[in-house]
């Protein structure tokens, strides 16, 4: 019994450690964009190898916790689900390494006037995620919780596609100065910060079922 | 001969393990919380446990029903209703084993030209409608209990599930101590007026030759349990109601509560001490209880949640189970008697205790208690040695899969 306990327990540490560097891979993305927009590339160079490094553990506790819930026989009703939403959630820390990855290879040169842009769609791709965070902790600990955290990840969304459908329309509308090819780059790289609020809702409909059947 | 008499008791005792080890473990099996193996073993320790210490209590009912007072008669009863219960079982329908040997004493009775005690009888078919209806208020409230407590706790969900686990376990060890001490009356009830062994000394417990009757029923129920309990086990886990791992426990304590309750002498007296009218010492159906159980929760929580069908099926079920074994014993009976000449029992005349006297017709050789004490000694020793091998073959599957693991992480480094 003293061993089930440890078992338990120690997977209860290593959820929670995934969260936290989903958590972490949001915060050090926001402050990757900043410093490649202000053109520190020191800065941007440390939180690329930040991203990599907690990405790279999340793949570890990922594998680890999903083989800890099989061969331990833990949540068997809900080890498909759980299994689900660490996979969503292990998607939007890919996405952040793959953007600054892009940015770190494709250079976009992003004008001056879209840095204010730029910043808003990942302030509130971001929002989705972190907002996330606490509505899948919740799932765990107070289930009945969970859907009303979830609103905000909708909110943000939803705000994330606005301010990019947005500067989307300044680009192809009203910068006349700049070349279809460096148009369409812009558009890609912000397709690529979007991708983590879609993934953060694509996580939150999944949360959002799972909190209800557990309720049942 | 006796002892071939007896082997139609142990195939009910293995038909009951089959059949109703699926109720105490059958919801936490089919949830995915405990392995079939895990289970299997627990119930059979607890089952010949319950039945060794607590056993006397509901037999004495059942012998009042119908004092079968032939071996020959004892062994026809114990096979129509072991052939009732194996054949719904093959079926995947849980039946009730209560239900089938209550059945077939009757149809002893109706065939000897005996009069059935109605009092008893009506005791024993009253439970038949509390038992479920009790199992349902037990679940329910217990459910309601759960429920309030997880919700304001904010215990981790794995936690949770380990704790819901472990109550599993308990709650089954407390189950199959109920069952053994409760239906051990169905298998080894109608023989214990016909066996009069010496007591048999096994060191840390002596044990007399009634409770060496239902050790040897707990062994075959246990056979039961370990051969062939594992698709009944499916069909009340997953098919009436998809349970989760809390209703699951709550499941099983209902239906350990109410069986407990219908086999503790202690908890009748003390309800009685309380002015009210005491619990009747009758064996319960398991199945019923459990049934009811389930039904409970799922009123609870909606009844769309409840498969109606399979439900109608189990229903009809109970009204077959005790009319097919009673038409099985009676023609049974009526070949053993005019076929094979021997003899299945006669019209009780005058009044008095059934039991005792039934024992005029019992047997008290010496070499039959030598054999039934080399026979126990030998199957439980048999039991242990499964018992310790299984401990060690689950530490080596343990100790392989973490050493894959290890493995797994080396190379991937």
């Amino acid at each position: 019994m003293a061993l089930f306990t440890r078992t338990t327990k120690n997977l209860i540490l290593k959820i929670d450690e995934f969260f936290d560097n989903i958590d972490l891979g949001l915060l050090v993305f926001r402050e990757g964009i900043k410093s490649y927009l202000d053109k520190d590339m020191d800065a941007f160079e440390r939180h690329i190898r930040k991203v990599e490094q907690l990405e790279s553990n999340a793949d570890r506790l990922q594998r680890s916790i999903e083989n800890e819930m099989i061969t331990n026989s833990i949540l068997p009703q809900h080890r498909g689900e759980v299994s689900s939403l660490i996979d969503v959630l292990d998607e939007i820390i890919d996405t952040i390494k793959s953007t600054l990855n892009e940015f770190r290879i494709e250079t976009p040169d992003i004008p001056a006037s879209l840095n204010h842009n730029f910043i808003s769609i990942t302030e509130s791709s971001i929002s989705a995620g972190e907002e996330l965070i606490p509505a899948a902790r919740a799932y765990f600990k107070s289930p009945y919780t969970v859907r009303e955290k979830l609103l905000k990840v909708y909110y943000f969304e939803s705000e994330t596609d606005k301010v990019s459908r947005e500067t989307r329309r300044v680009i192809f509308q009203e910068m006349n100065d700049l070349d279809l090819a460096r148009k369409s780059h812009l558009r890609y790289i912000i397709n690529h910060i979007e991708k983590i609020s879609d993934n953060a809702q694509k996580a939150a409909d999944l949360l959002s079922i799972m909190a209800i059947k557990i309720l049942m | 001969m006796i002892l071939l008499f007896l082997t139609s008791g142990l195939f009910l005792g293995w038909s009951l393990g089959a059949n109703d080890a699926s109720n105490i473990f059958g919801s936490a099996v089919g949830s995915r919380m405990i392995s079939f193996r895990k289970a299997a073993i627990i119930a059979s320790v607890f089952v010949i446990i319950g039945a060794v210490l607590q056993g006397s209590g509901a037999s004495v009912t059942l012998g009042k029903l119908g004092a079968v007072n032939a071996i020959g008669g004892s062994f026809t009863v114990a096979l129509a209703a072991g052939v009732t219960v194996y054949l719904m079982t093959k079926f995947s329908l849980p039946v009730s084993t209560t239900q089938a040997i209550v059945g077939a004493i009757v149809g002893w009775n109706i065939f000897t030209g005996n009069q059935t005690n109605i009092k008893t009888l009506t005791e024993i078919i009253s439970t038949w409608i509390s038992g479920p209806l009790l199992g349902a208020l037990f679940a329910v409230i217990l459910y309601i209990i759960l429920k309030a407590l997880k919700k304001h706790s904010s215990i981790h969900l794995i936690r949770f599930e380990s704790y819901v686990r472990t109550g599993l376990v308990i709650v089954g060890a407390f189950g199959a101590y109920s069952l053994g001490a409760n239906n051990i009356a169905n298998v080894m009830g109608v023989f214990v007026p016909a066996f009069n062994l010496n007591d048999l000394d096994l060191g840390i417990i002596t044990l007399s030759s009634s409770q060496q009757l239902f050790l040897l029923g707990g062994i075959a129920i246990a056979a039961g349990i370990l051969t062939y309990s594992n698709r009944v086990m499916e069909v009340v886990g997953n098919q009436i109601m998809e349970l989760s791992s809390d209703a699951a426990l709550v499941v099983v304590l209902a239906q350990a509560f109410v069986l407990f309750i219908f086999s503790s002498s202690a908890f009748s007296s003390f309800i009685e001490r309380t002015g009210l009218p005491p619990f009747p010492m009758v064996p319960v159906s398991s199945t019923q209880v459990i049934i009811g159980s389930i039904i409970g929760i799922g009123l609870y929580k909606g009844a769309r949640n409840i498969n109606f069908r399979i439900v109608g099926d189990i229903a009809k079920g109970w009204v077959l189970t005790p009319v097919a074994s009673g038409l099985t014993a009676f023609f049974s009976l009526f070949f053993v008697k005019n076929i094979f000449n021997i003899n299945v029992g006669t019209a009780i005349a005058e009044k008095g205790s059934p039991i005792l006297r039934s024992t005029a017709s019992s047997t008290s050789a010496r070499g039959i208690s030598e054999i039934m004490s080399f026979l126990i000694t030998g199957l439980l020793a048999v039991g242990i040695i499964i018992v310790v091998l299984y401990y060690f073959a689950e530490r080596k599957r343990k100790n392989e899969l973490r050493k894959s693991e290890e493995k797994f992480w080396r190379n991937l480094k």
